[in-house]
């Protein structure tokens, strides 16, 4: 009846059987997923369990694929750019940033301090919608079933908010080489100075109704402890990394745009579990707010696209670069190659959520299936990021 | 035919029809409630104000195809959702809604009530297991380690009260309550009300205790499997279940039919409604507890603590016969 | 990093410019020298960012990026290995996260990793995991002088004629008066 280590016709497939081949007897063999009702995406993972208990897991991906680092090859920089709204739709900005980032950075282009300022306030408004939904999601992952909806109202607004000046609620192909498509007009910046305070004012009822709750910290404090050598093992960066203490943060360890100028703090926790990873999150939205405040206050006026921008069918230049951006998950990286052609040579993108997903085997052993959905929830994956 | 055979018969029938009826008003009191702690208004499409949304709801489950996995077992697999089902009509028997009017005449009411609703348990079992589901076998396996646990609990709150009352019979016990507040049982032992209600949230499987349907976790839990009616009948019991509890909590704490100015039945059916609107608060605002705190929690806190609460009343009790009779 | 890499046997050394290219050393490696290259840098707490191939003339150019949790600077590894058999020691075993990694680059390049403890697809399916949709056809491939900069040499094998086609004249062991700047 239930297929477990025991059975000779295996019918599982290749995964599974791959799995299977070094199970312990009598375990059971289970698939959470691909189609979950934990809202991470399309994600499998096998666990073999004994019991209640995790003893091995296995993330099997591919279920997402598209296969971007081809579409990279076959089309011009500028025609990739709504590529890079899709491959992580929690914080697109981020990776719309990452691109055009690296080919600037290639090409020797600077931006116009305007759109700095513009790209900074949209990728933290970007950043703030990004950490709700993840919140909003980790809740109805552990059954409280009303956060989500408070959540979703705040992000409702930021994607108004964002709408004005991008054209899209969600995958936003915003950035160009040399700036950002259009300026932020009046009612938008209108708007954005209106929910600063609003957020403002949730944050403190989410902290007592929700963070506070018992259940809550029952069932997230001393899980999924992650040592700060293992994030290095993996190479696992963004809270992750901070809520194992690790004071890492790509806007101040390679600084970007105009980031220096701009007084945050980088939140760590030293709690290591799946709590400290919880308020970090919560903390870089209040940090977000700040960096947001500050970015209107500096903003200056002028162009928001460089004079001369690339045109679509501008070529890269030869050479090649790598460029990293903080993103909502971690550091996103694009890395490009060109030898001057029509096409980019080589595209790769560095998924935070990538590396952070490759170390779950090893943070899950032992645990309980409860406990292994917590972890799961707290690295804050979105799978397009993870399988490109 | 005996009097009693033909009361019990028109009870039965009486309680098969309010269980349906309850089913109903159950569907949208808690989709209600969901919605406005959600900041959202709930279902107001069908019919006024959404009334008309649980008989689209059955409907819905009623024209479903009823489908059976391949490799389950089809008697235990279709026997499950029945088994959960009927033994609740039991249940209703033994409840005095008012001043005499209750359906059974037992003086072991008590023990009735909580001997049978031990059978939902098995029910859940044979689900999760004929599914021939892993997802539904946890489920299974979970829930009755739940039920189990928490029936111990239940059972020496519910002793307690028992003590204080010296019988078995729910029409005596809640004789023994007067009109007001301060002279229900809820004054005299309100830590076994405590226990008596996190108790009655783990043996119905609700929430923060509703991991054998723990969505996020396993699917479905026990009924994975089931869709249409089969579910609908998991859905009914489940309800039924929270009624049956909630109502021995009336009758054992907040005084049963007792009340001023109204009539007992409507006394009744207010306390019961208030109790149950409770129940869906909590599901709606607490995230849900791990497998092995819910345990835990039984076993290390409830279970000490109502041991004890029993030992005192029995001292009490015992300490007062004798006060008395010098 | 060249005091870092100090004994192992190196093919080329240079020093990138970091505003353009993101990176600010590059090293080609032969195969052998990978794993011992790679424990140094476990040694000293960097962590793998990523493993990138990319396919030229010459043979499939297999780049490990690495960064540092505290000190700033990218340093990159480089192996190039034949379009033919391309095969490379894994380093799975230094760094856990490179095991996903070489999957990946296996699923589009078709390098092979020995030693890589699940050397299952990754990404693309079982059932046509020999599609390798990286590779290049042969015409369109661009020789790696053409791509990647050749930086500040402070080391370079004389068999190593990748970079500079015209090698200096005499291999300059590290610490040599091209001093790297960060």
């Amino acid at each position: 009846m239930t297929r477990n280590a025991n059975m000779e016709h295996l019918a599982g497939d290749f995964y599974t059987n791959n799995f299977a081949k070094t199970a312990k007897e009598g375990s059971l063999i289970l698939n959470l997923g691909p189609q979950h009702p934990s809202t991470h995406g399309v994600l499998r993972v096998i666990v073999e369990m004994d019991g209640e208990y995790v003893m091995r897991a296995e993330p099997v991906l591919g279920y997402l694929h598209r296969m971007h680092e081809k579409m990279a090859e076959v089309k011009t920089a500028a025609q990739f750019i709504p590529n890079m709204g899709r491959v992580d739709y929690g914080h697109a900005l981020a990776w719309n940033w990452a691109f055009v980032g690296a080919a600037e950075k290639l090409a020797g282009i600077e931006v116009p301090e305007r759109a700095e300022y513009v790209r900074t306030i949209t990728c933290e408004c970007n950043r703030i919608a990004s950490h709700l939904l993840w919140w909003g999601a980790y809740l109805l992952d552990l059954g409280a079933f009303t956060p989500i909806m408070y959540a979703f109202d705040d992000r409702e607004k930021l994607l108004d908010i964002l709408q004005v000046p991008t054209g899209s609620r969600l995958t936003y192909s915003y950035f160009r080489i040399g700036g950002v498509a259009q300026d932020l007009n009046e009612d938008c910046l209108g708007r954005i100075r209106k929910f600063i305070p609003w957020m403002r004012s949730r944050l403190p009822m989410y902290k007592d109704l929700v963070s506070d709750n018992i259940i809550l910290r029952k069932r997230i404090e001393g899980v999924g402890v992650i040592e700060p050598d293992l994030c290095r093992s993996f190479g696992a960066t963004g809270p992750v990394a901070r809520g194992s203490g690790i004071n890492y943060d790509v806007r101040r360890a390679e600084p970007y745009s105009i980031y220096p100028k701009i007084d945050f703090e980088v939140p760590t926790s030293e709690l290591m579990d799946a709590r400290g990873r919880y308020d970090v999150r919560m903390i870089e939205i209040e940090q977000s707010l700040r960096i947001i405040e500050q970015c209107l206050e500096l903003m200056p006026e002028g162009d928001v696209l460089v004079k001369g921008a690339p045109k679509p069918s501008w070529k890269v230049p030869k050479g090649e670069t790598y460029f990293a951006v903080e993103g909502g998950r971690g550091k996103i990286g694009v890395y490009l190659a060109s030898d001057g052609g029509k096409n980019l040579y080589r595209t790769k993108l560095r998924a935070p959520g990538y590396c952070n997903l490759s170390l779950f085997a090893e943070v899950s052993r032992g645990t309980i299936l409860a406990d292994a959905v917590a972890i799961l929830g707290s690295l804050d994956l979105i799978i397009p990021e993870i399988d490109r | 035919m005996p009097a009693e055979f033909i009361r019990i018969l028109i009870g039965l029938v009486a309680v098969a029809a309010s269980v349906g009826l309850i089913g109903l008003v159950m569907v949208w009191v808690e989709r209600k409630v969901a919605g406005h702690v959600q900041r959202r208004p709930g279902p107001y499409e069908v019919g006024p104000n959404g009334l008309l949304q649980p008989l689209a709801d059955a409907l819905k489950l009623v024209g479903k195809q009823l489908f059976m996995p391949d490799g389950a077992d089809p008697i235990l697999f279709w026997l499950a959702p029945v088994l959960s089902f009927l033994p609740v009509l039991l249940l209703f028997l033994p409840l005095p809604l008012g001043d005499g009017l209750f359906t059974m005449d037992v003086n072991l009411g008590l023990l009735l009530i909580l001997a049978f609703s031990g059978l939902s348990v098995l029910s859940l079992l044979l689900g999760g297991w004929a599914s021939n589901n892993k997802y539904g076998l946890l489920g299974a396996a979970r829930a009755v380690a739940q039920s189990v646990a928490y029936e111990i609990p239940l059972l020496l709150s519910v002793l307690a009260v028992a003590f204080v009352s010296g019988s078995l019979d729910l029409a005596t016990m809640v004789k023994e309550q007067g009109t007001w507040p301060w002279n229900w049982n809820i004054m005299t032992q309100p830590l076994a009300f405590l226990i008596y209600i996190v108790s009655a949230l783990g043996e119905t499987n609700r929430a923060p205790f509703d991991l054998p349907e723990a969505e996020s976790e396993l699917t479905a839990g026990f009924h994975t499997e089931y869709s249409g009616m089969g579910f609908g009948l998991f859905f009914l019991a489940e309800y039924a279940n929270m009624v049956v509890v909630c109502s021995v909590a009336t009758v054992l704490f907040l005084g049963g039919w007792h009340g001023p100015v109204l009539p007992g039945p409507v006394w009744f059916v207010l306390k019961v409604s208030l109790l149950m609107l409770l129940l869906v608060f909590f599901r709606w605002t607490y995230p849900r507890v791990r497998f092995d705190q819910l345990l835990n929690i039984n076993w290390k806190w409830l279970l000490p603590l109502s041991v004890a609460n029993l030992l005192f009343t029995a001292f009490f009790v015992k300490l007062a016969q004798y006060t008395i009779v010098r | 990093m060249d005091a870092l890499l100090k004994g192992l046997p190196l093919l080329y050394l240079s020093a990138c410019d970091a505003a353009k290219t993101g990176k600010n050393w590059q090293v080609f490696l032969p195969a052998a020298s990978l794993v011992p290259a790679a424990k140094r840098l476990r040694a000293a707490d960097y962590f793998l960012e990523d493993i990138c191939a990319l396919d030229c003339e010459e043979g499939y150019v297999v780049t490990y990026h690495f960064a540092h949790f505290e000190k700033p600077g990218r340093p990159s590894l480089r192996v190039v290995v034949p379009h033919d058999a391309p095969s490379l020691p894994s380093i799975a075993s230094v760094f856990g996260g490179a095991e996903w990694h070489e999957r990946e680059t296996r699923d589009f390049h078709g390098v092979i990793f020995e030693g890589n403890p699940n050397f299952v697809p990754l990404l693309i399916d079982p059932d046509m995991a020999d599609c390798f949709p990286l590779r290049k056809d042969p015409k369109s491939r661009s020789k790696t002088r053409d791509i990647l900069e050749a930086g500040d040499v402070v080391f370079c094998d004389p068999s190593f004629t990748l970079m500079t086609p015209d090698a200096p004249a005499a291999g300059q062991e590290s610490g040599g008066e091209k001093a790297a700047t960060a």
